[in-house]
């Protein structure tokens, strides 16, 4: 806050009717964490082809199954949010190409698109082959699709807390968080010991550099701006969103963090699917409280 | 041709009339406003006063929620309003997110985004927007800015203290106040405390934005 220009003037608002909603909610929010998943098992089957492929062989299937399955949550809910729902066709038939929303929205029907291709190239023709080499290009698609809500963020130039590249790299770290941890849960017994500890090098990883993202923005954010300052407010103290920002932080990157240190050192498989369930559960704390929070600021 | 708005506040008195005439002009359903006028008391009782601050879209040269907008509901008219077309709106409220001055809002009616148009139809025909014309004071000064001898361009080169909301954000409103402080622009300059309203039970309908 200006707490010069308040001591000075000592400034209250009697009368005003600012826009009072949180207009971007938990829909925008399940959009995000469903998204990061979707893409993020895209990234980690790629790492699995590139690793070691012949672990590939039960997972190729599934993989894609569920990753077809978030990415069409993730549209569900992108698509429940607009309050014009059937217009949807307006993006694609009067795109306007400086918002990352109409990028985003023609991206994403491409990837999922082509995840669809590659389920029937598995189930009608079980052609690994070619499935391997459309997992390619998906995994080159899922990048953009998973930066440019990022991109959304940032054109939102209201909210100075969403800045580029902070969030994108904070969404490509939320994407290898939850794409590991999914990876994780979803192959089981499937994997060697090698290559899960390999997964849960990048589940702990990706929680540390993202835990340390949003430390710095925690602490040194409000030194950027006073909107920021003030935004961040909402998140310290006895702010109205501390408590679930913190239960963020732990579920979704301390705890599993020291989880996969201890299932490193325990070689427990069961430890690491804690972290794994913690870190995707967390992450949706984390994405709302982060959506939520400037929308909170008075603009006017 | 660049239309721009001039609010004079050192005549504004707060008396709302811009507020009702645009509801009227507009239609603006119950729970929205397409111009407001803020209030904000200032100093410590006996030495008191009370500024007023009217608020509409600033009609950016460089604006955010027409940038956002991904299907052009929002777009620029040649005389440089930033227009909606409400049948062309799918609702996503990007633009509502992106607008640095809270000036868009979800039309509960339509359920589509909209705001201050600069009262773009009566432009057409020739006539000022609504909240110009009931001004008693004439506190709103409205005109082309690329024109010196409009009575906006005059008032702007008779005044040195000519000022923007948040020129920090990069969108070159056209939108100008004279006489304003950081009280009147900067939403940050000032409390919002429970109990300090002038009607403590103000109700706002749903907005839609609920998700």
């Amino acid at each position: 806050m200006v707490h010069e220009t308040l001591a000075a003037t000592n400034a209250v608002v009697t009368l005003d009717v600012a826009i009072p909603d949180i207009f971007w909610g938990w829909y925008v929010t399940m959009n995000m964490w469903a998204k990061s998943i979707g893409t993020g098992l895209i990234f980690m089957l790629f790492l699995l082809l590139k690793k070691n492929s012949s672990e590939m062989t039960a997972l190729r299937t599934p993989t894609i199954i569920v990753s077809f399955v978030m990415m069409n949550i993730f549209l569900l809910f992108t698509w429940l949010d607009l309050h014009q729902m059937l217009r949807m066709w307006h993006i694609f038939f009067y795109p306007h190409w400086t918002s990352a929303i109409t990028v985003g929205a023609w991206m994403a029907t491409l990837f999922v698109g082509l995840e669809a291709l590659m389920i029937a190239v598995m189930i009608l023709k079980k052609n690994t082959e070619l499935f391997d080499k459309l997992l390619f290009w998906v995994t080159l698609l899922a990048i953009p699709v998973t930066l440019y809500t990022a991109g959304i963020m940032a054109e939102a130039t209201a909210r100075e807390l969403w800045q580029m590249p902070t969030e994108s790299v904070q969404m490509i770290l939320a994407a290898t968080l939850s794409g590991s941890a999914a990876m994780i849960l979803l192959a089981g017994s499937k994997l060697s010991d090698e290559t899960k500890n390999f997964f849960g090098a990048i589940l702990g990883l990706s929680a540390l550099m993202a835990f340390i993202i949003y430390m710095s923005e925690y602490i040194f954010g409000a030194m950027k701006a006073e909107e920021v300052a003030a935004i961040l407010d909402y998140v310290k103290g006895d702010g109205e969103y501390a408590t679930m920002f913190w239960i963020g932080q732990w579920v979704a990157y301390i705890l599993p963090m020291l989880l996969v240190v201890l299932s490193r050192v325990s070689k427990s498989s069961s430890i690491l699917s804690l972290a794994a369930i913690l870190a995707i559960a967390g992450l949706w704390v984390v994405k709302h409280v982060w959506l939520v929070i400037p929308q909170l600021l008075p603009l006017s | 041709m660049q239309l721009g708005f001039l609010v004079d506040l050192h005549l504004c008195m707060g008396c709302k009339g811009c507020e009702i005439a645009c509801k009227v002009e507009n239609e603006v359903p119950l729970s929205t406003w397409r111009l407001r006028v803020k209030y904000v008391d200032v100093g410590t009782f006996p030495e008191t006063k009370r500024t007023f601050t009217p608020l509409r879209c600033n009609h950016c040269e460089n604006a955010p929620c027409e940038r956002i907008c991904p299907v052009s509901a929002l777009h620029y008219l040649d005389n440089g309003i930033v227009n909606i077309d409400k049948e062309r709106c799918i609702g996503c409220a990007g633009c509502v997110m992106a607008c640095p001055y809270g000036a868009i809002y979800i039309d509960p009616e339509t359920q589509t985004a909209d705001k201050c148009t600069y009262c773009a139809h009566r432009i057409a025909s020739s006539m000022m927007p609504a909240c110009v014309v009931a001004c008693p004071v004439e506190a709103n000064i409205f005109g082309d800015l690329e024109d010196p001898s409009s009575n906006i361009s005059k008032y702007m080169q008779r005044h040195s203290d000519v000022q923007v909301r948040k020129p920090e954000k990069g969108t070159n409103p056209h939108h100008y106040y004279v006489g304003a402080s950081q009280t009147h622009l900067n939403p940050l300059a000032s409390r919002r405390e429970e109990g300090y309203s002038l009607f403590n039970k103000i109700t706002t309908l749903p907005l839609g934005g609920h998700h």
